[in-house]
């Protein structure tokens, strides 16, 4: 059931990916951070593509020290995606679920999260900050309505930021 | 201290856990067992629950929490809402399902994409909490384990693909049925969901608008109504 559900959503997206290769729509240049240096953030996203819509649960450990480490599940807890961005901005897609491809996570779920979270500038960011707990990124291929729904701010432990053994971005 | 305290809880609870655990039975030929489940939860015409859902993933110290109702009216609705830390209405019958997202305060319908996978979850989530298992065998394997005061039924996926993602699900509930305790998704890397019910109110009337799937009743409405209902 859950792999036909995959299947069928895999297919959805890839067919949405075919035209995500280009660009995104804007570069536009990112605005202030609204997070603490140090947290846990939970999000609350909905993604729309070719006019459909997903709903999907963010958990963000931002440390200012050693990175972002982020972990996205579907509505009912199943990781989709595991992802880690070390200080110099380099990602590591540590687990990459169906519907999801590794290299869609990286190109597109990585690039998202260094919009929002990362403390470096960033230039592929087509991100609009509708209230300090309310964002959208829109890129040609889909559109993805996010919502700060708690932050817990505090250091996070250094185990969830360690590179994978001989691992490569 | 406040940390230590949370720690020394969940290391009783874990005990407390693995001792009921570990007196339990497999038992060899379930579809008695079954049978009594079934029959009993015939005669139920609806469900009223409460849910904490635990993820616990190796990956991070505490247990990633939710909480809401859920809520099952014959012959076939369901009402699974999320009430925090975001709120998130599933409503699905045997017709369609329905996605409500609240966002400062306005509910919005969402257009879902593939529709008819989450309607077979929510068909699922009923069947098992109706104790309608004989329709759930042919996905899943199905194995019970009591003891006195506990009865685990233990559904493994026969779809090997299926499995690379969900282990087991393990239904918790007293001995004599008269529950759902808990409802433990087990994945292969060791990380599970837990959820919990509690306050089971059973043959509740539901209010007119609790099943909507165009202007779904508020969740404070129906609290009040069930809670209410002699």
């Amino acid at each position: 059931m859950r792999r036909n559900f995959s299947i069928l959503l895999l297919v959805w997206l890839a067919a949405g990916c075919a035209t995500t290769e280009l660009p995104p729509t804007a570069n536009l240049p990112r605005p202030g951070p609204a997070f603490p240096a140090d947290a846990f953030i939970t999000q609350r996203g909905t993604l729309t593509v070719r006019g459909r819509q997903f709903t999907l649960n963010g958990y963000v450990a931002k440390s200012s020290a050693l990175g972002l480490r982020f972990i996205m599940t579907e509505n009912f807890g199943g990781v989709l995606a595991d992802v880690l961005v070390n200080p110099d901005g380099q990602v590591f897609v540590l687990q990459a679920k169906p519907p999801f491809r590794t290299a869609w996570v990286k190109n597109y779920i990585a690039a998202d999260l260094k919009c929002l979270f990362s403390d470096r500038a960033e230039t592929n960011c087509p991100m609009q900050t509708l209230s300090p707990t309310h964002f959208l990124i829109e890129r040609r291929s889909y559109k993805l309505d996010l919502r700060t729904v708690e932050t817990k701010p505090g250091p996070q432990p250094a185990e969830m930021f360690r590179e994978p053994r001989g691992g490569k971005p | 201290m406040k940390k230590l305290f949370s720690i020394a809880l969940t290391l009783i609870a874990f005990t407390l856990f693995a001792a009921e655990d570990a007196s339990l039975q497999p038992v060899t030929n379930p579809k008695p067992i079954l049978q009594d489940l079934q029959q009993k939860m015939s005669s139920l015409k609806s469900v009223a629950l409460d849910f904490t859902q635990e993820r616990h993933l190796k990956l991070f110290t505490d247990p990633l929490k939710s909480e809401g109702v859920m809520l099952i009216g014959r012959p076939d609705l369901i009402r699974w809402e999320t009430t925090a830390p975001f709120q998130s209405i599933l409503l699905g019958d045997q017709k369609s399902v329905a996605q409500f997202e609240n966002n400062d305060g306005t509910w919005t319908k969402l257009k879902l994409g593939f529709p008819q996978m989450l309607k077979r979850v929510m068909e699922q989530m009923a069947l098992m909490n109706q104790g309608k298992l004989d329709a759930l065998t042919g996905d899943f394997t199905i194995s019970v384990a009591t003891n006195r005061s506990l009865a685990v039924l233990t559904l493994v996926p026969k779809d090997e693909n299926v499995r690379g993602m969900l282990a087991a699900l393990e239904v918790r509930m007293p001995s004599d049925f008269s529950a759902t305790r808990e409802v433990v998704m087990r994945e292969p890397g060791g990380d599970f969901t837990r959820i919990i019910f509690t306050r089971e109110r059973r043959n509740v009337t539901f209010p007119t608008g609790t099943f909507d799937q165009i202007k779904p009743l508020d969740v404070a409405a129906i609290r009040a109504a069930v809670t209410d209902a002699p």
